[in-house]
């Protein structure tokens, strides 16, 4: 299944390989809650380091986070792989979990597929995906069932009027 | 008595004796910020635009080179006979004395040391607690502000977040807090009272940090600070002890119930909020539940108490009592005093309305990340932080900060930076 969606003002354009970038890759181990959230605080702390503004910060960290999460939570092991360009943040999931069965249903709020264990934790309040795509700018989810998801989200710097 | 000298530059409180220093890493190390190098071995370097004045490294120094000097630190009693003087006082003083001696004894002491007035915080901090609920109320109905509500009051917090958590200046409610409330109403009493002027007012803040200062100095809610000056508590401890002794007056100065008065332990602000409220403090888990605040993880949160100083402000730099103890102290005048808020809810409500507790919009140092860099700052920054990473992967991350940066990803940031040169790291060579 895919499912693209997109504020509107963005283009989904391939990256140009000219810009200026930078590309950092995070690996992230499924079920392992001690260090669940490290690649979404880095990727948080190398923003801020380029100092990008501090709404854009928090709304690739909100993104960052619940993805990471669901990759802990239900996707077995996978990667994360950050781009940045100057106007422009990417950050594309790739897990080998066992695929979301129904993407429309997971982006609606309040559903979740998350175990008694999960919710026991505080997690599965069925807020993740619709989360990221408040936050983010554009979002493709491409998943299978038995092939493992792989979620792209684009945010970019808005311009203050 | 002599007159106080003003706060004078530097800004930054803290010192570092050179004679005691032996240059070991461990301020450096500890430094949250990581305004810290040790160059040469020797000296330790602090960068004042990345100190927030948490006090760490002094708490940290086995040596005890590391201190905080304040204006008024030598002086016996900080009052002026020129000048009218009020004085408002953290509940942290509250707790540094022994069974027995009761808030307004304290108060009346600090009267009889010859502050024209004394204001009791304990009742604004009352007051406070109302005016949150208020504010709390009215943006969970309108929807329009980001949760959790992060506390203004540990100036330390808002430093910390305003230099490595600018997204969160947002979840700081723009009210005023009761220190500076205090100061603000004790002018105009006086002003009322005598008829002087309000620049002839000195408001003087026993503190038992010196954060405090420097959120005189450089206010971030409010275009300036009604205090004057801060005074620390061990600086006055035993002139107030003097003057406690025989207080036989019968005049009431403390108002407030147990609540006001738990504010300077760790729990004691949310004591009062009648919401869904955490406390936390340290500095490392406050930095730490920042991250997950940044991360929206805590969004069903209604209000976060942070105190960087363990326990609370009882266990700030510059109070005299153990920390364990004080907290002993405060717990039992709190029972004495009742577990309950004294103030009136209409009462403050009319005050919230007419606006009584809001401060200005955020005011932002200049040299500060709020700022929107422009296309090309980000570009050179992005290819920063390339050179940094390829840098970085030279280094053999032993994190050992013999080189004088706390860790080898700063240590590279700084030679790229210009700051240091990759000759610097000792460990580079034998490990290749």
């Amino acid at each position: 299944m895919y499912v693209v969606w997109n504020q509107g003002y963005i283009n989904l354009e391939p990256m140009a390989n000219n810009m200026t970038n930078l590309k950092r890759q995070f690996e992230i181990k499924a079920r392992d809650f001690v260090r669940a959230g490290e690649a979404s605080i880095e990727v948080q702390s190398i923003l801020k380091k380029i100092g990008f503004d501090a709404d854009c910060v928090r709304r690739v960290a909100v993104c960052a986070y619940e993805a990471e999460m669901n990759v802990v939570m239900h996707g077995g092991d996978g990667m994360l792989v950050l781009t940045v360009e100057p106007r422009k943040i990417v950050l594309d999931f790739k897990d080998e979990g066992p695929g979301i069965e129904n993407v429309e249903l997971a982006l609606q709020e309040g559903y979740s597929t998350a175990t008694s264990e999960y919710r026991e934790m505080g997690f599965g309040a069925g807020m993740g995906l619709p989360n990221i795509k408040k936050n983010a700018d554009s979002l493709e989810i491409h998943s299978d069932k038995g092939k493992g998801t792989q979620l792209k989200i684009s945010i970019t710097v808005r311009e203050v009027s | 008595m002599t007159e106080p000298k003003p706060l004078q530059e530097p800004i930054h409180y803290v010192h570092v004796d050179k004679k005691i220093c032996n240059g070991c890493v461990l301020c450096m190390k500890a430094c949250p910020t990581k305004a810290i190098r040790v160059k040469e071995g020797r000296e330790v370097q602090i960068d004042d635009a990345k100190c927030i004045d948490c006090g760490e490294c002094m708490r940290i120094c086995p040596r005890n080179a590391i201190s905080a000097v304040m204006g008024t630190n030598e002086k016996e009693g900080p009052v002026s006979k020129d000048l009218f003087n009020a004085v408002s006082a953290s509940t942290a003083l509250y707790a540094q004395f022994e069974t027995g001696i009761l808030p307004n004894d304290i108060l009346l002491g600090l009267k009889r040391m010859g502050f024209n007035y004394v204001h009791d915080q304990t009742y604004t901090n009352e007051m406070f607690n109302v005016a949150i609920e208020l504010f709390i109320k009215e943006h969970r109905e309108k929807d329009d502000t980001f949760f959790p509500l992060i506390s203004p009051i540990c100036p330390v917090v808002v430093r910390l977040i305003a230099h490595r958590f600018p997204s969160l200046l947002k979840n700081i409610p723009p009210l005023i807090t009761p220190r500076e409330i205090v100061a603000r109403e004790s002018k105009q009493r006086l002003v009322t009272r005598y008829g002087c002027r309000e620049e002839d007012i000195k408001v003087v803040h026993i503190t038992p940090c010196p954060s405090k200062m420097i959120c005189i100095k450089e206010p971030i809610f409010q275009e300036r600070s009604y205090l004057d000056e801060a005074v620390a508590i061990s600086s006055i401890y035993e002139t107030l002890k003097k003057n406690i002794q025989n207080v036989d007056e019968d005049i009431v100065l403390h108002h407030a119930g147990g609540i006001g008065l738990g504010w300077g332990m760790s729990g004691g602000e949310i004591a009062g909020l009648d919401l869904n409220c955490l406390s936390i403090s340290g500095l490392q888990e406050t930095i730490r539940y920042l991250e997950k605040v940044e991360m929206g993880i805590l969004s069903h949160i209604d209000y976060i108490e942070f105190r960087t100083c363990d326990v609370g402000c009882l266990g700030g730099p510059y109070t005299v009592a153990d920390k364990y103890q004080a907290r002993h102290n405060l717990r039992k005048l709190i029972r004495m005093f009742g577990e309950e808020k004294r103030v009136k809810y209409e009462y403050v409500k009319k005050l919230y309305d007419k606006g009584w507790f809001h401060g200005a919009d955020p005011i932002l140092p200049t040299n500060s990340p709020f700022k929107r860099s422009s296309l090309s700052d980000i570009s050179a920054a992005i290819e920063k932080q390339n050179e940094v990473q390829q840098i970085l992967e030279c280094l053999p991350r032993k994190e050992c900060g013999a080189c004088g940066s706390p860790d080898c990803q700063t240590f590279a940031e700084d030679v790229v930076a210009g700051k240091a040169t990759v000759d610097g790291c000792i460990l580079r060579g034998s490990m290749a």
